[in-house]
């Protein structure tokens, strides 16, 4: 649990950032989102004390962080950055090993740890091992990133815009990915972005900064229907919005029972989401889809009335 | 099997036209009938005959032939041939003295005209090119040499006898070894001392930002005095300290000598190398850092097992730049009495015995290429895998 208490940091006279307070339970996934220089990495990078806070309290399971010895800190805490930091100098495996190395783990046991590690990021051992970082491309670069933040099963997790400089086709993948590897390890992730998509997909509880303050906080639907703000509204696409509402709800969550109507011929899944089932009338120029289960068998129905929740008396 | 490159070669075939028009238009040998008269020159064909010189030319146009439509294999013929070419030099200086030099005139001596160096000169970049072609190891590059050393060892210790540059070095044989010796013993001393205090240095003013600025500009400032003038300012100070203190004196510290010339090198030798530290520790990637405090290591262990590795090879860099550059500056320290091979050189220079300026000029390019090739190679070993 990582909590933060009226905290302010500053460079000089400026003032990054300026008195926020947040709590991020254990095994929560929390986005910090917001413009560049709005004070979130720096937030991120006060947690494990890269950047030293000015004011305020920042604690770790109820203990100050300051009461910790920096570098035992940091060894308690996975750190990913954008362009990754892996040692150039260093192969694959031994990138993936330095915590456990630093906290002096037996070697065999570092062994296995790096080879566990690299399978369940999908880096086959025996050619991806003795690599150097320069021979691997941008995901697999990042891949090695997380294994590495992973090492010593660190209980938090701290990610500063991770997939930002990767193509749109692998930061999906690793977003599926990472949200697997979440629904197995439930760390407790801090993650920063500016890819408010991303945010939507990934986070239990988003966190909107500008200048260097909280503007909302929340569980993502609650931030898309109700935004604080214009602020909070715009970073939520403006007149787009609708769409990162209708992709946060599943079809599953509107569908009604089959009618003894004909059954429409147009399907979608029960597990995809509203903005997809959207996607499929419009495809199909259907106003009823039949919803379908894993085995393709009927099991409701969707109208467009239905999926955009009209009111009844409309 | 690598696939075959076809695009031709124009390197090769033009460095071989120069090496055809050298061979049959300059003086290839000079014979003088001792050390003080002048020789007189011959070019090949006044020395094999026409068709002896013409015969010489067939290994070059093959050479310059074959690199023209270039296969990985015919670049392989080459190769072999430019090494052949090069065994077959001192053979055939060896066919040169048994027909120009008399044997009943012991002082008689055969120099090696332009044609020779020419050829020697081309044949070695011709070496280089095929080696950067083929894409051979360095270490095989060098590997390639050895027989070529080894020809011309044997031809200098048996047939060669009357070679100037060998009748030179024949009558200081001991003064030889020993002036090697002196002059790599002063460039180790002198670019060991500057390696520990221009790290040193250059900690310092990582540390210090206010050291930046001024020591730079002393650095820089000390090396654009021309060398003569230093060895020059060095010497009353040091004659005052040899005058007055005693152990300094003892040491053997004059105003003239070693010691003026290893501050010399000592001075130029900073800048390189505070310079060369300064930057790589400097530019090692802000992102690598950053993840290894962020992974929890210590500052120490955060400087020596990434910073420094990573700035390692551009440190070396000017290692290699201040060792190649000492290597020729500790030659003209012989004017102020430092010794080392640059003394043959000046005293060559004075009697204008061309042989002895060689004998002191030639070593000291084969310290440097070596110091070059090796210190290049080491760096090289340092990047993983490559490239970063």
């Amino acid at each position: 649990m990582i909590e933060l208490f009226d905290v302010t940091k500053r460079f000089g006279s400026e003032t990054a950032v300026d008195g926020i307070s947040l709590r991020v339970e254990r095994g929560e996934f929390c986005a910090l989102v917001g413009t560049s220089g709005c004070g979130k990495s720096t937030t991120l990078r006060m947690i494990n004390r890269l950047i030293e806070h000015s004011a305020g309290e920042i604690h770790l399971d109820g203990q100050p962080v300051r009461n910790f010895d920096e570098q035992t800190l940091r060894r308690r805490i996975g750190y990913v950055i954008q362009s990754t930091g892996l040692f150039p100098h260093w192969t694959v495996a031994r990138n993936i090993g330095l915590v456990p190395r630093l906290l002096k783990w037996p070697r065999a046991r570092i062994q296995a740890r790096v080879e566990e590690l690299m399978t369940l990021l999908g880096l086959p051992m025996e050619s991806f091992a003795d690599k150097y970082p320069h021979q691997l491309s941008g995901g697999q670069a990042q891949r090695v990133g997380v294994a590495r933040a992973l090492a010593a099963d660190p209980e938090i997790l701290l990610m500063d815009e991770p997939f930002g400089a990767l193509d749109p086709i692998t930061r999906d993948a690793l977003q599926e990915e990472l949200r697997d590897l979440q629904s197995r390890l439930h760390k407790t992730i801090v993650f920063v972005t500016h890819d408010m998509d991303e945010a939507l997909r990934l986070a239990d509880r988003l966190v909107v900064m500008d200048a260097g303050r909280i503007v909302q906080q929340g569980v993502p639907l609650d931030l898309v229907r109700e935004p604080a703000d214009a602020f909070v509204a715009s970073l939520l696409g403006g007149d787009d919005r609708g769409f990162k509402e209708a992709a946060l709800t599943r079809v599953g969550a509107r569908m009604l029972p089959l009618s003894p109507r004909l059954i429409a011929r147009a399907r979608v899944h029960r597990e995809a989401s509203l903005r997809q089932a959207l996607a499929v009338m419009f495809r199909e120029h259907a106003d009823r889809l039949t919803v379908v289960d894993d085995e393709d068998m009927p099991v409701g129905e969707l109208s467009l009335r239905r999926l955009v929740g009209a009111r009844p008396h409309e | 099997m690598r696939r075959e490159v076809l695009r031709p070669n124009r390197v090769l075939p033009l460095l071989m036209l120069v090496a055809l028009a050298a061979w049959l238009g300059l003086e290839a040998v000079s014979v003088a009938p001792n050390r003080i008269v002048p020789g007189s020159g011959f070019r090949a064909h006044e020395v094999v005959g026409w068709t002896g010189a013409l015969a010489g030319c067939l290994p070059l146009l093959a050479v310059a032939a074959l690199a023209w439509r270039p296969t990985t294999g015919r670049l392989r013929l080459v190769l072999a041939l430019a090494v052949l070419l090069l065994m077959a030099m001192p053979a055939w200086l060896g066919l040169a003295v048994t027909r120009l030099v008399d044997p009943a005139q012991p002082q008689a001596r055969l120099g090696l005209g332009g044609a020779f160096w020419v050829l020697l000169f081309l044949l070695l970049l011709a070496l280089i090119e095929l080696r950067a072609r083929l894409r051979l190891p360095r270490l095989a590059g060098w590997g390639l040499l050895v027989p070529v050393l080894l020809a011309w060892w044997l031809a200098l210790a048996s047939w060669l006898e009357p070679l100037a540059l060998l009748q030179e070095y024949r009558g200081r044989s001991d003064q030889f070894a020993a002036a090697v010796g002196y002059h790599l013993g002063l460039v180790g001393a002198a670019v060991g001392a500057s390696l520990v205090i221009g790290v040193a240095l250059a900690l310092l003013m990582r540390r210090h930002a206010g050291l930046q600025k001024a020591g730079f500009g002393v650095l820089n400032f000390l090396q654009t005095i021309p060398s003569l003038a230093l060895f020059g300012l060095l010497l009353a100070p040091l004659a005052w300290l040899a005058a007055n203190v005693g152990w300094l004196a003892a040491l053997g510290v004059r105003g003239i000598g070693w010691a003026p010339a290893f501050l010399a090198l000592v001075g130029y030798s900073l800048l390189p190398m505070v310079r060369n530290t300064f930057v790589a520790l400097e530019g090692v990637d802000p992102a690598v850092i950053e993840s290894a405090r962020g992974m929890g290591m210590s500052p120490r262990q955060v400087f020596l097992q990434v910073r420094l590795p990573l700035a390692l090879p551009v440190m070396l860099e000017g290692l290699r730049i201040t060792t190649v550059q000492a290597i020729g500056l500790t030659a003209v320290a012989a004017l102020i009495g430092a010794g080392g091979l640059g003394g043959f050189i000046f005293q060559g220079l004075g009697q204008a015995a061309m042989d002895l300026v060689l004998l002191g000029a030639l070593p000291i390019l084969v310290m440097a290429l070596v110091a070059d090739a090796l210190l290049g190679a080491l760096t090289e070993r340092l990047h993983p895998g490559g490239t970063r």
